[in-house]
């Protein structure tokens, strides 16, 4: 019966081809599109478990952009001293930092390089997991006696110093008004993206030494603490919001987002994403079916005179419904696998030009199949179920 | 005598447009285990449909058909389908042949409706095409052969699930004379063997030799020669 339905459908190269291209496309891009988001998700993941957990950041809020105005984050509303009252109010964090963060032009003698200046306290490389490469983390006594110091990152590093001993070197950081000389004691590993920061591209320096010399400036550009464990993270940012608002008095002057609930607006985010574009491409695979049901259609009607000397010899209602129902589901059957292969080349093509990170999962290839068979079924019912009914009789006259 | 088709009434009412056409118009016939049964008119006289009612093909407006001891209007699709797999090989005058397969392929596809395993099937399909001189021919398709080998395909397949009865229309309309004839000849081999033969024609040769011809005008029985003893209507 496969062998027969396999025959009827290789009887019409052309025909058949033409009419599995919809099923192709619809289920190539069902798992080209479910491959970026699951992808663009796990890599979020992936740097969200690699930073540190149960942070929590505190930003300002913006400023509304009325009268033709873009609104623009408020500069002038954070402090250090902000800071300090968050960690003395809040027992459920174990840190608390101010954040100075600045893109600056960075020398070595005559190599020079953009980078973004991180300036913090001591406990930053703990809260986000950041890990030497060589040399030494800065300490709270380099803080307190506002030391020149530096830790930088990778990149930074192999860029101005080519041949790997950048540790016990001093660079210059520039920008209009200032000329800073800081020592650098210690080299980051490679990290990769960490979702506001790259730590690869930065270089950190304690806060205290910075906050005059580098930034010249009195607030901040954000806090980051960091919640003792998972359960008192949320109580942790309800204690941040009471500092806050005793200070503000106005919950659009400063943002509050923990680490739990930006993972849930980018799962949120994501699927809603991935189910929109999935609807667009699941429009593409019912337009395939109805076209799948148009050929069968004519199909049967071709073949009418077939049906009866297969009804006279012996057939029955259903060995006809059957035969062509498989028929129909052999062909999205094919076509969606096909589809499959389509769709893992455009991930991977995808990966290769976007350099965003793709996906496929089993369950999405699993799905795609299964989805392909039903669609063959739902389409192919009808035409099977019009050839079942022919009279034999008449059938047979068909000309 | 054994009866193997009995029909009692039969009333066949088409309808082509807004005119009501008695194709067949109360046919009362038994058909004898054994017999080589000749079925005669002009066109339009009903023995097509009256053929095609006897092999289930279709079902009477009015009337009973008996299949041995079965009536037909009591049987469903399934039941039907089993009856024309299991009981009647058909030859049509337009051979009827699956472009697609091979004529080994015909000759099996009754025998896969009737879930024949598929090695018997290969034996007795190839079994039957030799019996019908088509043992070099197994592997054509129907357009490589000619018309008398097409219809000795379709005398095999008709074979395929040894029937007891064997209904023929025009058997030999669309054949030159030499081919029709060894159709022919095979159908009284066949008849010699025991089988029942029923052959629906326009052509008085064939009906020299029928043991029974019956004579059919306007959907209705108008006469019947008995040529050897075969019993009574």
């Amino acid at each position: 019966m496969f062998k027969e339905a396999f025959k009827s459908i290789a009887a019409n190269k052309l025909r058949t081809t033409l009419s599995m291209i919809g099923i192709i496309i619809g289920v190539a891009a069902v798992i080209a599109v479910v491959s970026v988001a699951e992808g663009t998700s796990q890599s979020i993941k992936q740097q969200l478990s690699t930073i540190g957990s149960n942070l929590i950041l505190i930003s300002p809020g913006f400023a509304r952009g009325g009268g033709g105005r873009v609104s623009t984050a408020f500069s002038d509303l954070l402090t250090k001293e902000d800071a300090e009252r968050i960690a003395q109010m809040s027992p459920s964090l174990a840190y608390v930092t101010p954040i100075q963060q600045g893109n600056f032009i960075v020398q070595y003698e005559r190599q020079n390089t953009m980078s973004t200046v991180l300036a913090a306290y001591s406990a930053i490389f703990k809260m986000m997991n950041l890990n030497l490469f060589d040399g030494d983390y800065f300490t709270e006594e380099d803080e307190i006696a506002r030391r020149r110091v530096a830790i930088i990152g990778k990149e930074i590093a192999s860029e101005l110093f080519p041949n790997g001993d950048a540790v016990g070197k001093t660079i210059r950081i520039t920008s209009q008004n200032t000329r800073q000389n800081f020592k650098i004691i210690g080299v980051l590993e490679k990290s990769g993206n960490l979702l506001f920061l790259n730590p690869d591209r930065s270089i950190i320096i304690p806060f205290s030494s910075a906050e005059q010399r580098v930034f010249r400036r009195s607030y901040v550009s954000s806090i980051v603490a960091q919640a003792q464990s998972e359960q008192l993270a949320a109580q942790a940012v309800t204690e941040i919001d009471a500092v806050l608002y005793s200070k503000f008095q106005d919950t659009e002057r400063y943002r509050i987002v923990s680490q739990d609930a930006m993972l849930q607006t980018i799962n949120q985010t994501m699927a809603l994403l991935s189910f929109m574009l999935g609807s667009i491409a699941g429009i593409s695979l019912l337009v395939g079916g109805i076209g799948i049901m148009n050929i069968m259609l004519v199909t049967v009607t071709e073949r009418t005179r077939e049906i009866g000397v297969r009804k006279a010899v012996g057939a029955s209602r259903r060995h006809i419904l059957l035969q062509f129902l498989l028929e129909s589901i052999i062909l999205t059957l094919v076509a969606g696998i096909i589809g499959v292969g389509v769709g893992l080349a455009l991930s991977r093509a995808i990966a290769l030009v976007g350099s965003i990170q793709t996906a496929v999962t089993p369950l999405v290839i699993i799905i795609a199949v299964s989805v392909s068979i039903a669609v063959g079924v739902t389409f192919g019912v009808f035409p099977a179920m019009k050839a079942a009914k022919l009279n034999p009789v008449e059938a047979l006259r068909y000309e | 005598m054994k009866t193997v088709i009995k029909a009692e009434n039969l009333q066949k009412i088409y309808k082509m447009g807004d005119n009501l056409v008695k194709a067949v118009d109360g046919v009362s016939l038994n058909v004898f285990e054994g017999e080589y049964l000749v079925i005669m008119g002009p066109s339009g006289s009903g023995k097509s449909t009256l053929m095609h009612l006897m092999g289930c093909l279709d079902k009477p407006t009015a009337g009973e058909i008996y299949i041995g001891d079965v009536a037909v209007s009591k049987l469903n699709d399934a039941q039907l389908a089993r009856v024309r797999s299991k009981m009647i090989g058909f030859v049509f005058q337009q051979f009827n042949l699956l472009p697609r397969l091979t004529a080994l392929e015909n000759v099996e596809l009754p025998m896969i409706y009737a879930k024949v395993p598929r090695e018997t099937r290969k034996k007795r399909a190839k079994e039957l095409l030799t019996l019908v001189g088509l043992q070099d021919r197994m592997h054509h398709r129907p357009t490589q052969l000619s018309g008398g080998q097409m219809q000795r395909v379709a005398i095999a397949r008709a074979l395929a699930n040894e029937p007891q009865i064997i209904l023929a229309d025009e058997p030999t309309g669309n054949l030159d004379s030499k081919s029709g004839e060894e159709v022919l000849k095979i159908f009284s081999e066949l008849h010699d063997r025991g089988l029942t033969i029923i052959v629906v024609t326009h052509d008085p040769e064939i009906a020299e030799l029928g043991e029974r011809v019956i004579h059919m005008r306007d959907g209705r029985i108008v006469s019947q020669e008995v040529r050897a003893s075969v019993g009574n209507v």
